[in-house]
């Protein structure tokens, strides 16, 4: 609970409207896109820098713990008041305050939402690549706070590769700038970087600068079915291998294509074992030909049939589907758990086999979405809560597909972060050393711990 | 208590966030019990018992316009609109309705009380709103651009049975709808007149009462009972070719909303469910005929707004729009976000004005944008809203079908 002259002072910077403290409220800011809830005490929302540096001021003096949170999209349990304290919600600070056409940047307060900017650069010639499957509701605060990847991280990077500076708000309530807008930046230690990925852990982030790049040309995606996933995760070694570098490289197995199907009726084929969407952009000619030569590869390893979309619409109905594949294969069962295990992109085909053996041996349901192009897996795991034997099974599945992407050199987060779910594998990836220098970094920016609680670092075992 | 299956859909929701930024609501709000997510999270804690229903709890479950966009953008396919009307039925059971809400609904469940208040309202309002105050407003809307009552209430105006002109091709019941019968009667007219041109006998029961749309989603669910019963009894007759409604709301009342509410309060749903199918919405009657051969050129341009209730309860996108693109000579122009919710939401703009006024002024700025003289949207609540906002007399807001008869009488003159 927070004394109410603490939270009066907080009034005073926010008002009464933008702190919330009523018990329905309090509920609606106790969970993310995961299952895991925490109810915090109150929710702040700033809507400046100015407020953001008093709302840490006060919290700093009078020693009140501070999630940062932007939509609540993330998959981790990040932005939950783990330990209590006030939730720092950025959804009403959300101005696209520049978008620089000459130097090709773009300047936005953190709740501006992903394809909110997406569109607005878009409309002069522009683009932001970095296009997680939450982009319609993730916030540009969350997305650097996560350096949140997507669909087109085969091409294009990840939120990192895009940020040019930010301004940030410490826990002392002092506020910085890192980096700069242009493009090249030496000057001291990489700060920009740090604070993407933090998960929240570091700082505020209240303004953030982005890189953008001249929107392509032409854009073609090509539809391949497989009768078989081997062959599909083949053909994906085989682009990668061959030097060609499509715009996004996705793989649906059987179990998503049907939920998928079911939702959008796009008139995908139920009697595949897997399908491989491919994006290729850039200009015409060579779009053309790469487009000819993925199509080439995919009838050499297998697929059954190789569609390429006729138009822009067709594009477009094609991906929302695929960026509909979560939530579709999810009504199948009560909760559905995403894994996000990441493996060299030549190991890709046995990963997914392993995965599909793990669950099958724990008699877990599971079903496989990935960007296969960067060999970020997300099998998409079903179980209902409610049911304490199963999600033991689930527990033990989860287990084994950490050590399996361990074994291959791959990582236990491409992208959904670590935060609850996954801290407890962190020792097995990052030794002793690591983790203390992390903590040292974490004790620099946030001497006395209040800010995001409870987070990766701290969480141990289970 | 809400039904079971129902209930079941609150653990479809993965809280993946996917139906927030799409809701108006949200997006004149940003905070999470404005947002869909929120408000289905929050029903879910009181069907667990873990949150008590509270005046806070209905102030969120009235935050919303009942837009179905959620719904439609749900990709777990959760039924949030079901969900949340259920829910708001469960509440007003134990708060009550406020009182106005009470009285207009005890206005639109009476068939008496209602033509003879809209009488008194005709002789002594139209001109009495002359009196009021020139700054004065309902909800978001200013009194001047209220509109007038009718003279007669339309269903005074016709015979049961308004008899084809020329050959005889088809016969259909006309449900009227509170708003054509006693605000619109121009819709009314235009309709009656482009079905019989077109050879369609049309039938209007006499003894035909409200949908009882308003009157259920806010929540009295039981008081709108009669009006269900009572239409389903004048409306279930198999020798007629379809029943039309000009109303996207009765439309989706009749369509489904009456399987849905009879279905969730326990009853015998079989009637409502086969007098769903057979209801048409007149723009997708109208796309059976062609009407080119009777349409004279109507210079002009033209943009069109989705109804929440055409849209996305019905489906129903293309037909209206084919309607208007088939009026030689008059340009059709599609706005920004033709099918984003115009703000209206029934009584939502009466119980949220700023938020409404919010979402409104976008719909405004979509309109003003296409240079458009005309806006057409078959839906009364839409035009209510929409003429209420616009501060010129340059752009009109019509029915596409009081379009199309403007076509027709070209060349009957
Ligand atoms: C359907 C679905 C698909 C997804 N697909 C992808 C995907 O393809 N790739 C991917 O990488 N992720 C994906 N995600 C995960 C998630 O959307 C991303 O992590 C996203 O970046 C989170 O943004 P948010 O605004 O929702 O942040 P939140 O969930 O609100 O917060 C996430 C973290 O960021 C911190 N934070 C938020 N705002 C700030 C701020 N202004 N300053 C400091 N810290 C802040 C929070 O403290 C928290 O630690 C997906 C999620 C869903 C539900
Ligand atoms: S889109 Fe559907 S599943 Fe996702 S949060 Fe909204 S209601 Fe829940
Ligand atoms: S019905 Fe419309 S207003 Fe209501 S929550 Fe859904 S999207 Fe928002």
């Amino acid at each position: 609970m927070l004394r109410q002259e603490v939270l009066e002072q907080f009034i005073s910077v926010v008002g009464p409207d933008r702190c919330k403290t009523s018990p329905e409220d309090l509920l609606t800011y106790g969970y993310d896109a995961c299952i895991y809830e925490y109810v915090p005490d109150a929710v702040l929302f700033p809507k400046s820098t100015q407020e953001a540096a008093d709302i840490m001021r006060i919290a700093s003096a009078e020693h009140v713990f501070v999630t940062p949170r932007g939509a609540g999209s993330g998959l981790v349990a990040e932005a939950l008041a783990k330990h209590g304290g006030a939730v720092v919600c950025f959804t009403m600070m959300n101005r696209i305050l520049e978008i620089n056409t000459a130097n090709r940047y773009a300047v936005v307060e953190p709740g501006v939402v992903i394809s909110e900017l997406q569109k607005a650069v878009d409309k002069v010639g522009l683009f932001y690549p970095p296009d997680p499957g939450s982009a319609a509701v993730a916030t540009m605060g969350g997305a650097v706070a996560m350096n949140a990847g997507g669909m087109r991280g085969v091409k294009y990077g990840v939120t990192r590769d895009y940020l040019l500076g930010l301004e940030i708000v410490l826990p002392s309530g002092e506020v910085m700038v890192t980096g700069t807008v242009t493009a090249k930046d030496v000057t001291g230690y990489d700060l920009t970087r740090l604070i993407c990925g933090s998960e929240g852990t570091l700082a505020l982030v209240t303004r953030i600068n982005v890189r953008l790049l001249p929107k392509p040309k032409t854009k073609r995606t090509l539809q391949a079915v497989y009768n078989s996933i081997d062959d599909a995760g083949t053909t994906v070694s085989r682009i990668v291998e061959a030097g060609i570098i499509p715009a996004t490289l996705e793989l649906m197995d059987k179990t998503v294509i049907k939920a998928v199907e079911e939702f959008s009726q796009l008139g995908l084929p139920l009697d595949a074992e897997a399908i491989l969407l491919v994006d290729v952009d850039g200009g015409p000619e060579s779009v053309e030909t790469e487009a000819a030569l993925i199509a080439d590869f995919c009838r050499t390893q297998g697929a059954r049939e190789v569609r390429v979309s006729l138009s822009e619409k067709e594009n477009e109905l094609l991906w929302s589907a695929r960026r509909s594949a979560f939530g579709a294969v999810a009504r199948l069962r009560p909760t559905c758990m995403i894994e996000d295990a990441t493996v060299p992109v030549s190991y890709l085909t046995s990963a997914i086999k392993k995965v599909i053996e793990i669950c099958g041996r724990n008699r877990v349901q599971v079903g496989v979405l990935a960007h296969a192009g960067d060999g970020n897996l997300h099998p998409l795991i079903l179980c209902d809560q409610r049911d304490k034997a199963e999600m033991e099974r689930v527990e033990r599945a989860m287990d084994e597909i950490v050590d399996y992407a361990l074994s291959v050199g791959g990582t236990l987060s491409g992208e959904h972060g670590i935060g609850i779910p996954k801290s407890k594998y962190l020792p097995k990836q990052l030794s002793e050393t690591s983790l203390s220098m992390m903590r040292a970094i974490k004790r620099a920016f946030d001497p006395s711990g209040i800010l995001n609680p409870g987070s990766f670092l701290e969480q141990r075992g289970s | 208590m809400i039904a079971e299956k129902l209930r079941e859909e609150v653990y479809n929701c993965i809280r993946c966030g996917l139906c927030m930024n799409k809701c108006p609501v949200y997006n004149q709000l940003y905070f999470e019990g404005a947002a869909p997510r929120g408000k289905v999270q929050l029903i879910k804690k009181v069907l667990e018992g873990k949150l008590e229903p509270s005046e806070n709890f209905c102030r969120m479950l009235s935050l919303c316009l009942l837009c179905e966009t959620c719904t439609v953008n749900c990709p777990s396919g959760v039924a949030l609109d079901r969900l949340m009307k259920a829910m708001r039925a469960e509440v007003s059971e134990k708060f009550g309705l406020p009182w106005q809400k009470r009285a207009m609904f005890h206005l639109l469940s009476s068939d008496r009380l209602l033509p003879f208040c809209l009488f008194w309202g005709r002789t002594v309002g139209n001109p009495l709103r002359s009196l009021l105050p020139a700054d004065g407003k309902v909800g978001t809307i200013p009194y001047h651009r209220l509109p007038l009552l009718n003279r007669r209430p339309l269903l005074n105006q016709f015979p049961e049975v308004v008899p084809a002109l020329g050959r005889r091709v088809g016969s259909v019941l006309y449900f009227t709808g509170c708003a054509t019968n006693y605000l619109f009667e121009n819709v009314g007219r235009s309709v009656i007149a482009t079905l019989t041109r077109l050879g369609v006998e049309v039938i209007i029961p006499k003894a035909q009462m409200c949908c009882g749309l308003p009157i259920a989603l806010s929540g009295a669910r039981k008081m709108a009972l009669k009006n269900i019963r009572r239409n389903l009894e004048i409306f279930s007759r198999d020798d007629v070719d379809a029943v039309i409604v000009d109303c996207a709301s009765c439309g989706s009342a009749l369509k489904k909303e009456y399987t849905h509410i009879l279905e969730e309060l326990g009853e015998n749903a079989e009637a409502a469910r086969t007098l769903g199918k057979r209801v048409l919405d007149v723009a997708e009657y109208l796309s059976r005929f062609e009407l080119e051969k009777f349409l004279r050129p109507l210079p002009g341009r033209v943009t069109y707004h989705d109804p929440c209730h055409l849209v996305r309860s019905q489906g129903v996108r293309e037909e209206p729009r084919s309607l208007l693109k088939r009026i030689p000579e008059l340009e059709f122009v599609e706005m920004e976000g033709p099918d984003v919710c115009c703000g209206g939401g029934g009584t939502f703009q009466w119980e949220h004005p700023e938020v409404a006024a919010g979402i409104t002024r976008n719909k405004i700025k979509a309109i003003a944008d296409t240079g458009a003289q005309f806006v057409a949207s078959g839906c009364p609540g839409c035009r209510l809203q929409i003429y209420g906002s616009l501060d010129t007399d340059a752009i009109q807001v019509l029915h596409p079908v009081e379009l199309v008869a403007m076509a027709l009488e070209r060349r009957l003159s």
